[in-house]
């Protein structure tokens, strides 16, 4: 007993627990949208472009944060400009801006000596996290989380059917460019926290566990919330036993509940799914139905 | 000044990086045509994230490393499918999720069982410290790549354009798939000893992107991608000695560089190009306009 509870005893773990389970709210929050979005990459895309930002910010003696946001913003304004110029499709263009920042980014790094370690913004240092940058995270997600409540419905609108949401007299480009930014700002303060593979899965699966487990979006927004807390929590919890690394047990942890949820969802689910094309076959299985029968078969 | 250029074909190690890294780029530049076209960009972003947990089981089991890439970037790409298929959840969501659990795993096992693998040489690639057996492995998947490529070149590009089409006159779109999946692993295993897991992608994408915007032939295309990345790989791998920087970076900075001067200058489907042409045929419909019936006042505000 008192061996399960020994993470507990430390300051640090305590911390980490806390600092990625807050993180992880905030991106869950923000996933859910992203899943409607069909945007699941852009974090993927933002997190690796934010390099450059960074080094440069340090070259100018900026703050790093600033740097990164910046760079974020960039990736994000120069995927839609270079898409809505030329015939190349969306995902390509995505993946030539963000590698190419992403590589001037290490080669400004490797030509300037630093002294942010680049392992550090790459895989997180979640056990060994500095109070600026958690006071920094806990800022970011706090705002990030405040607008996203204040402006959940024009979002939801806007992530679900841009046209009608332009239609009835919201500004879509602001709500679009909002939504970039909050979400560069969110990737920005994780990273520092948790590295950018984590970030990148906390921006993804929490909303599609959520997506997959129930149709209305309030609902969406709890449970998506709660897997990231449970992940979060148990992952670091579990780090700290198998010794491996922080930030891997979280995504693995959240991977896992994402197979429950495929296996077990209760209407979505492949067995839930599965019963009830046994209970169709079943259903016809008398002598007046014999057609649809036979057309089920088929 | 000749001989400070020329430093870098003294060393050993230099040569043989700069001659590996062009012919990864050449043939990954050749798998890009039929990316772009497919669109299949973040997959390649995904499976080369994907092949890490398969490169640390094959270091702690003693196996070659390629096999082990291959092997999890395969069933990485057999999970999305499977959960794409069975879920109600977008196709770029699935790639996320996939490949994310993949990666870390990977980062997991390698922090586990620390050993002699270097989680960044497989990150930010090596080309500069690359083994023998590792280049012999290279030049093998490179062969296989480009033969079967060669081979089935009209089938696959049929298969990118349009695969119904394809299905239509008989081909076996489903063999095709797998085989442009197979290759697509193949290749990113080879990149990332290149230009490391993060930016294989760039390799097989930016180049076909580039050749995309100059050109409406497909075997143009691929003429020019592949003398882009291979040039654009040689040259990054050379630029890298002097700026003590890393060797991928260089690359791709290089072919991202190119990318942009073609999104402008390209002959027809350039920015200025296209900005040209619409501005000719603005003025062209005023003119054709005017005798009739619209005051020249009211165009010139």
């Amino acid at each position: 007993m008192t061996r399960l509870l020994e993470p507990f005893q430390y300051a640090f773990m305590n911390q980490a627990m806390i600092i990625a389970a807050l993180i992880g709210a905030v991106c869950a929050v923000l996933s859910c949208y992203l899943v409607l979005k069909g945007w699941s990459l852009m974090g993927d895309a933002v997190s690796h472009a934010v390099l450059p930002g960074i080094v440069i910010a340090y070259i100018v003696g900026a703050p790093l944060s600033l740097g990164a946001f910046i760079a974020g913003l960039v990736c994000a304004g120069s995927t839609g400009w270079i898409k809505a110029h030329s015939r190349i499709k969306e995902d390509t263009v995505m993946g030539i801006v963000f590698t190419g920042l992403f590589a001037l980014g290490l080669v400004m790094f490797t030509k300037v000596q630093t002294d942010v370690h680049l392992n550090h913004i790459l895989f997180g240092s979640l056990l060994g996290i500095e109070r600026h940058d958690m006071i920094q995270a806990t800022v970011t997600a706090v705002i990030t989380l405040i607008v996203m409540i204040a402006l959940r419905k024009d979002l939801l609108l806007f992530c679900f059917d841009p046209n009608h949401a332009g239609a009835v007299g919201l500004n879509t480009t602001f709500l679009h460019y909002l939504m970039l930014s909050v979400l560069s700002a969110t990737i920005v303060a994780a990273l520092q926290a948790v590295g950018i593979i984590l970030t990148v899965a906390m921006l993804i699966t929490p909303g599609c566990i959520a997506y997959l487990l129930t149709d209305r979006f309030n609902r969406m927004l709890i449970i998506a919330v709660i897997s990231a807390v449970f992940s979060a929590v148990v992952g670091t919890y579990l780090s700290y036993f198998i010794n491996g690394a922080t930030g891997s047990c979280i995504v693995l942890t959240q991977a896992l509940i994402f197979i429950g949820a495929m296996l077990f969802a209760p209407k979505n689910g492949l067995l839930a799914q599965r019963l009830l094309s046994f209970q169709l076959v079943a259903a016809t299985d008398s002598p007046v139905k014999n057609s649809t029968k036979a057309l089920l078969r088929r | 000044m000749i001989d400070h250029l020329l430093t870098p074909f003294h060393y050993e190690y230099m040569v043989k990086a700069m001659l590996v890294s062009a012919i990864i780029g050449g043939v990954c530049a050749c798998l890009s045509c039929f990316v772009t076209l497919k669109g299949w960009s973040l997959m390649g972003d995904a499976l080369s994230h994907a092949i890490v947990p398969g490169v640390s089981i094959a270091y702690l089991a003693g196996l070659p490393f390629a096999l082990g890439a291959f092997v999890s970037g395969i069933c990485a790409a057999m999970c999305m499918s499977f959960v794409k298929n069975k879920t109600r959840i977008r196709e770029d969501a699935v790639i996320g999720i996939v490949f994310t659990t993949f990666f870390a795993a990977g980062v997991l096992m390698i922090s586990l069982f620390p050993s002699n693998i270097n989680l960044k040489s497989i990150v930010f690639g090596n080309i500069l410290g690359i083994a023998n057996a590792d280049i012999v492995q290279m030049l093998a998947i490179s062969a296989v790549t480009m033969g079967v490529i060669a081979l089935k070149w009209k089938d696959l590009l049929l298969f990118s354009f349009d695969p119904n089409h394809a299905r239509a006159i008989g081909l076996n779109v489903k063999i095709l798939q797998v085989m442009l999946l197979t290759l697509l692993a193949a290749t990113a295993v080879a990149a990332l000893q290149a230009v490391g897991a993060c930016l294989v992608v760039a390799m097989l994408v930016t180049p076909g992107a580039t050749a995309y915007l100059l050109t409406d032939r497909f075997g143009r295309m691929m003429i020019i991608a592949m003398v882009m990345g291979t040039i654009t790989s040689f040259i990054g791998a050379y630029a890298s000695y002097f700026l003590n920087g890393s060797t991928g970076g260089c690359i791709v900075v290089l072919q991202t560089s190119l990318f942009l001067i073609a999104l402008f200058l390209a002959p027809k489907h350039g920015v200025i190009a296209s900005r040209l042409k619409s501005r000719a045929s603005i003025s062209a419909f005023i003119r054709d306009a005017e005798p009739t019936s619209i005051p020249t006042g009211a165009i010139s505000q």
